[in-house]
């Protein structure tokens, strides 16, 4: 038999997708809401580009033939939102991505080829501050969805409480003392491998955030601590309950010199980002941003135990999908 | 001083052949057409700084082996060569013997030998390195020039013909690649899947090789393939003859810090698969392949300036890079928990074992894998990986060994003071 997800028009009728769209409608509503609250500009986001966000583990990126040219799909927009914040200090878009993930990865429940996340930029802004509104339009969008599909989603089991706040600011070395403490392997100078960090979710009572990663674990727009040397100033956001990562974000390297050396050390060649470097040859402000991933967020908010669960037209990795 | 046979010396005769030939002069080219047929190496042997060269260390049997006796008793009979264990992990890889194909220059005769070659090593478990640009230059999945298999043909014919639990395929990817994406676009292809799902898809980071250190790759291509790649690569608009163009490849750049974190990065962007680091023969072989180590690399390769090359300048090949003996004296015998490859020049079993003697894990043939098949291209790379099996099996069991990991610098004689510390 077909697999749900290959079956749009059959997924699209069930209850439970309608109630997840809907969901997923009003805590987009309360995001925009609370963003624009706080002096955000909305943007539409680009669609394709020569380059676009390198900073994805073991994904490919689609390529199209733009005049003759290869052009990409956005993987993230995040080359463009520094390009933004030459109009505005506070941006943000909701924003279609792809990145055609390893075919491993369609079983976590977490992976989606295509997907949308929420992508802000904030100039003259720290990471602290970008984990601020991290903190605040999460819970905007949970408190949002609790009052009005509350019971509800209490009807089909999910009891969504409030998330406790502040949340919690781990370091990456914290988590990997308290993973050690736990008998579980976790390389330090890696990421937080998606069976740890769904260990590390379900122990908590709340979200909480996990900063401070590694150099070597992200891309090269992800600013090196002056002061900590090997040290990234970026984070994510992870929610309770096993659901894991939800938010990623940093403080930017923004400086031409230390972007080039940042390049090199990913494995890129600043010729492909042209654009992107003469810009950075005029200067661009410091600024801290993060995206925060739509469907991930309804699966939580839901309760749901796969975020294809969370598309309307879900693109599992791996497979050719409608 | 020497004259050639018009009675002119060397000097007069390079510079008249610089004057007439112009720009093909820094090749050891006389003609374009030669370019793809044959494959190039350093044309006068370095010594090391000790002065020493491979041929002047003997390979030094005891009389009293106590290996033979351990072997003795696990046999319960005297042990022959056929005894002696080959098998040996291969950069992550388990191998059946301390070798493995290297990734083969761009030429035509590496791109036409390339079904081959990979079935071959396939078929016997001996793990491959498929080299930089050929994804770029002769496509990923569909063929860009019709003759000429496509890089997933390529890793296809390799992946078809492996037993299970042996070998492994690994991926050089070069700047030019990077801006393509190729191991991303690899570690999602559902056709990598079996070899990632066994542990047996590595990638491998060329830093430089052994022919042509600090210059990138360098083919020369026709006029339509040059308007074709000038997009991607440096393509020089000068005709070095026939309408063909050099086509460049950027070296890199390295720091200590670009090299440790572009490992790291490695490790961390592709957990299943093992990293391999191919460094070229330089001053601070040392320090880099340590950087390496210490960053996680599952091999470092050092390509000696013995290395072979699809073309490199004439000047490259006589002058530039260190011998593969002072880098492994360099080096000194990594901690075993490092795996080191050496490749240039290999191809007989005496220098082979010397390498092993000297701290090195496998040893990288190119150039004679290729001239193996060139001489019969249905049975000889067989039949050449035959006689190497017996003879290093016959070698090892000469010095008292049955297993390669026992090779140390024991087993060699080297001439008195040359060698200050190893």
């Amino acid at each position: 038999m077909r697999p749900e997800w290959s079956q749009p028009a059959l997924h699209l009728r069930k209850p439970e997708t309608k109630l997840a769209l809907r969901i997923q409608h009003r805590a987009c509503d309360a995001i925009r809401a609370e963003l624009t609250h706080m002096g955000f500009v909305e943007f539409l986001a680009p669609i394709v580009g020569p380059v676009t966000d390198p900073g994805i583990r073991g994904a490919k990126q689609g390529v199209i033939d733009y005049y003759g040219r290869e052009y990409r799909v956005m993987s993230s927009g995040i080359l463009y939102k520094q390009l933004a914040l030459n109009a505005f200090d506070k941006i943000f878009f909701n924003a279609p991505n792809l990145r055609m993930e390893p075919p491993e990865t369609a079983t976590t429940g977490r992976h989606l080829a295509e997907f949308y996340q929420i992508d802000l930029e904030m100039a003259r802004a720290t990471y602290d501050d970008a984990m601020d509104v991290a903190e605040r339009i999460t819970v905007a969008a949970t408190n949002a969805v609790a009052k009005e599909f509350g019971a509800q989603l209490q009807e089909q089991g999910r009891i969504l409480k409030p998330l406790r706040q502040p949340f919690p600011r781990l370091t990456h070395a914290q988590c990997v003392e308290r993973l050690h403490a736990a008998g579980r392997e976790q390389d330090p100078r890696a990421e937080i491998r998606w069976p740890e960090e769904e260990f590390l979710s379900a122990q908590s009572d709340t979200a909480f955030f996990i900063k401070d990663y590694p150099k070597g674990s992200r891309g090269f727009y992800d600013q090196e601590d002056p002061k900590r040397p090997g040290i990234l100033k970026d984070f994510d956001l992870i929610l309770p309950e096993g659901f894991g990562e939800v938010v990623s974000g940093a403080e930017r390297e923004y400086q031409y010199e230390r972007i080039i050396a940042r390049m090199r050390e990913t494995g890129e060649n600043p010729a492909k980002y042209g654009w992107y470097v003469d810009m950075l040859k005029q200067g661009i402000p410091p600024s801290s941003g993060f995206g925060i991933g739509v469907e991930r967020l309804t699966r939580f908010l839901t309760g749901l135990d796969a975020v294809w669960k969370a598309r309307p037209w879900p693109k599992v990795p791996g497979f050719p999908c409608p | 001083m020497p004259v050639d046979a018009a009675g002119l010396e060397p000097w007069e005769a390079e510079s008249r052949r610089r004057a007439k030939d112009g720009l093909l002069a820094l090749f050891p080219l006389r003609d374009v057409s030669e370019y793809g047929h044959r494959t190039f190496g350093q044309r006068t042997e370095r010594a090391a700084r000790s002065g020493l060269s491979w041929d002047q260390i003997a390979l030094a049997p005891p009389l009293f082996t106590p290996k033979r006796f351990e072997r003795m008793l696990e046999l319960g009979r005297e042990p022959y060569f056929s005894d002696v264990d080959l098998s040996t992990k291969v950069g992550g890889f388990a191998s059946p013997v301390p070798f493995y194909l290297s990734a083969m220059g761009g030429t035509s005769a590496a791109s036409h030998g390339g079904f081959a070659l990979a079935t071959t090593a396939a078929q016997r478990g001996i793990p491959l390195v498929l080299g930089e640009n050929i994804s770029t230059v002769r496509g990923y999945e569909k063929r860009t020039q019709a003759d000429h298999p496509s890089f997933k043909e390529r890793a296809k014919a390799y992946l078809k013909a492996l037993p299970e639990k042996l070998g492994g395929l690994v991926i050089q990817q070069s700047v030019e690649d990077a801006d393509s994406e190729l191991w991303n676009h690899v570690y999602s292809d559902p056709d990598f899947e079996p070899l990632l799902a066994t542990g047996r898809l590595g990638f491998e980071l060329k830093c430089g090789q052994g022919a042509k250190p600090g210059l990138g790759g360098l083919t020369l291509v026709g006029a339509a393939d040059a308007k074709r790649l000038k997009t991607k690569f440096l393509v020089q608009e000068h005709d070095i003859g026939h309408s063909h163009r050099m086509r460049h490849s950027a070296p890199g750049t390295y720091t200590e810090e670009i090299l440790r974190n572009q490992v790291r990065l490695m490790r961390n962007n592709y957990p299943r698969a093992r990293i391999w680091i191919k460094l070229p023969p330089t001053r601070d072989v040392d320090a880099a392949a340590a950087t390496c180590w210490d960053a996680g690399a599952d091999a470092v390769t050092v390509d000696g300036a013995e290395g072979g090359t699809g073309l490199a300048p004439s000047a490259f090949l006589d002058h530039m890079g260190l011998p593969l003996l002072e880098c492994l004296f360099l080096l000194g015998r990594p901690d075993a928990k490092h795996c080191l490859h050496v490749s240039g020049g290999f191809h007989e079993g005496a220098r082979i074992v010397k390498a092993l003697c000297l701290g090195a894990r496998a040893v990288g043939l190119g150039r004679a894998a290729l001239a193996a098949h060139d001489a019969d291209e249905d049975h000889g790379l067989g039949k050449f990986f035959d006689v190497l099996d017996l003879e290093l099996r016959m070698l090892v069991s000469g010095l008292g060994k049955y297993r390669v990991p026992d090779l140390a610098a024991e087993d060699l004689f080297l001439p008195r003071g040359t060698v200050p510390t190893f």
